[in-house]
């Protein structure tokens, strides 16, 4: 009897993990269909023959002492949090009227942002996620507000008397946002979904004029020297 | 590890084997490499099934494994104490042993699968990185404790290694995640 135990053990546990993963492919499928054949190789299990049979069908027949855990609360508060964004993601685009380039990076509940002209204008935002949405501000006063949006972020940059709407979408490297120093200019730089990079460099005058090119390799002249651009993240002080 | 023997082996004349408990290894190991490819390759969603009656997924999270690792505490007590390394006595301990222990996994898988399908296998940071790799380590070291559990014949050390080994990567798991989120959220719910 002792030496069964440990299998129940363990195929409970399997079963428990299996009905949660099969919920969660049910309730969120993934955006990436690449992984769409995922689900019938996650139960961890070489061990519990009997998960893969019992899980796919009966997700809420979990072993009783999983139930008070799934179930009733899962099932009240799935919609409430579907709007949520990713720990770690960098949405990049245009604004609505294509003056702007802006790039928004998140990381857990902080979020930086860079906007750009690509001529003379830009501001780097700093702030915090709350829920679905974003507020961030920059030294100059430029201030950005924006939501979630089934996946895409939807909000408006004001400052300087103006504001631009803007919606944007999720960037896959390498596109998104970079940054680099030389020895008294910062240069900031986004690079679009299709390829096309925009940036201002600000030296330490602060004077802006466009950024110098970024090459694929990430590497950029500023200052008269080669430097390394690096992607910004959500937290990084900027 | 010589000296948990001499107190660990249990009062048998059978010959030890080492043979099933290197078969239970593999398959931990083969658990803990599926978890992290399959953390690798699915793209992660930053979203997954949640519990009412907490500010967010992370937050819940936090509470499961801090519960969890209150009964690891009693498994590490217990198990000690099953072995003769602590003065405690009486039918109650294997018991309590056996069902704090199920307890803490159960607490702890909902949290996993969090992980796994909101948030991937995440290199964004040192700490995020050890707390994947030890995250898929704690799963397949618990299937290897499970799968020797079963067995009378293996060597008298392995239990106690296996139990310390499962016991660690959760205290671990516990430090680089719920700890983190206390000491940067604060003490929330």
């Amino acid at each position: 009897m002792t030496h069964r135990s440990p299998l129940l053990t363990l195929a409970a546990v399997a079963i428990f993990f299996a009905a949660m993963l099969t919920a969660d492919f049910l309730v969120h499928p993934s955006a990436g269909s690449a992984t769409a054949g995922a689900p019938s190789t996650t139960p961890p299990s070489p061990i519990s023959s009997a998960s893969p049979a019992a899980t796919p069908t009966q997700p809420a027949s979990t072993p009783a002492t999983s139930r008070p855990i799934t179930s009733p609360a899962a099932s009240a508060t799935k919609r409430a949090y579907q709007d949520q964004f990713p720990h770690k993601v960098v949405y990049a685009g245009r604004s609505e009227d294509g003056h702007l380039a802006i790039a928004v990076a998140v990381l857990g509940d902080r979020a930086a942002a860079y906007i750009c002209d690509g001529r003379s204008r830009e501001a780097w935002l700093r702030g915090t996620v709350d829920g679905d949405s974003l507020r961030l501000t920059s030294r100059q006063g430029y201030r950005l507000t924006a939501e979630l949006d089934d996946g895409r972020l939807e909000g408006e940059v004001r400052g300087d008397g103006r504001h631009w709407k803007f919606e944007i979408r999720p960037a896959e490297k390498p596109a998104g946002l970079y940054r680099a120093k030389g020895s008294t200019t910062t240069v900031g730089w986004i690079r679009l979904a299709d390829g096309s990079v925009v940036g201002v460099a600000t030296g330490a005058d602060g004077t802006s004029e466009a950024a110098p090119p970024l090459g694929s390799d990430d590497e950029a002249q500023v200052d008269g020297q080669t430097v390394q651009a690096t992607p910004v993240n959500g937290d990084d002080e900027i | 590890m010589a000296t948990a023997e001499s107190a660990a082996t249990p009062p048998t004349a059978q010959p030890t084997r080492i043979g099933p408990v290197l078969v239970a290894m593999s398959i931990g190991a083969v658990v803990s490499i599926g978890l992290g490819l399959f953390g690798r390759l699915h793209h992660p969603t930053g979203v997954a099934i949640n519990l009412a009656g907490f500010s967010s997924g992370l937050a819940v999270k936090t509470w499961l494994t801090t519960a969890a690792f209150l009964f690891a505490i009693v498994q590490l007590v217990t198990g000690m104490a099953i072995f003769g390394r602590i003065p405690l006595k009486g039918a109650w301990l294997g018991p309590v042993h056996r069902w704090s222990g199920r307890v803490a996994v159960l607490l702890v898988t909902p949290v996993a699968v969090h992980c796994l399908y909101a948030l991937g296998f995440a290199d964004f940071s040192t700490r995020a990185l050890i707390h994947s790799i030890l995250g898929c380590l704690f799963f397949g070291a618990f299937v290897c404790k499970m799968l020797v559990l079963t067995r009378d014949d293996a060597p008298g050390w392995v239990l106690p290694v296996l139990g310390g080994l499962v016991f660690s990567l959760l205290a671990a798991l516990f430090a680089t995640a719920a700890v983190w989120f206390f000491v940067y959220r604060g003490f929330t719910f």
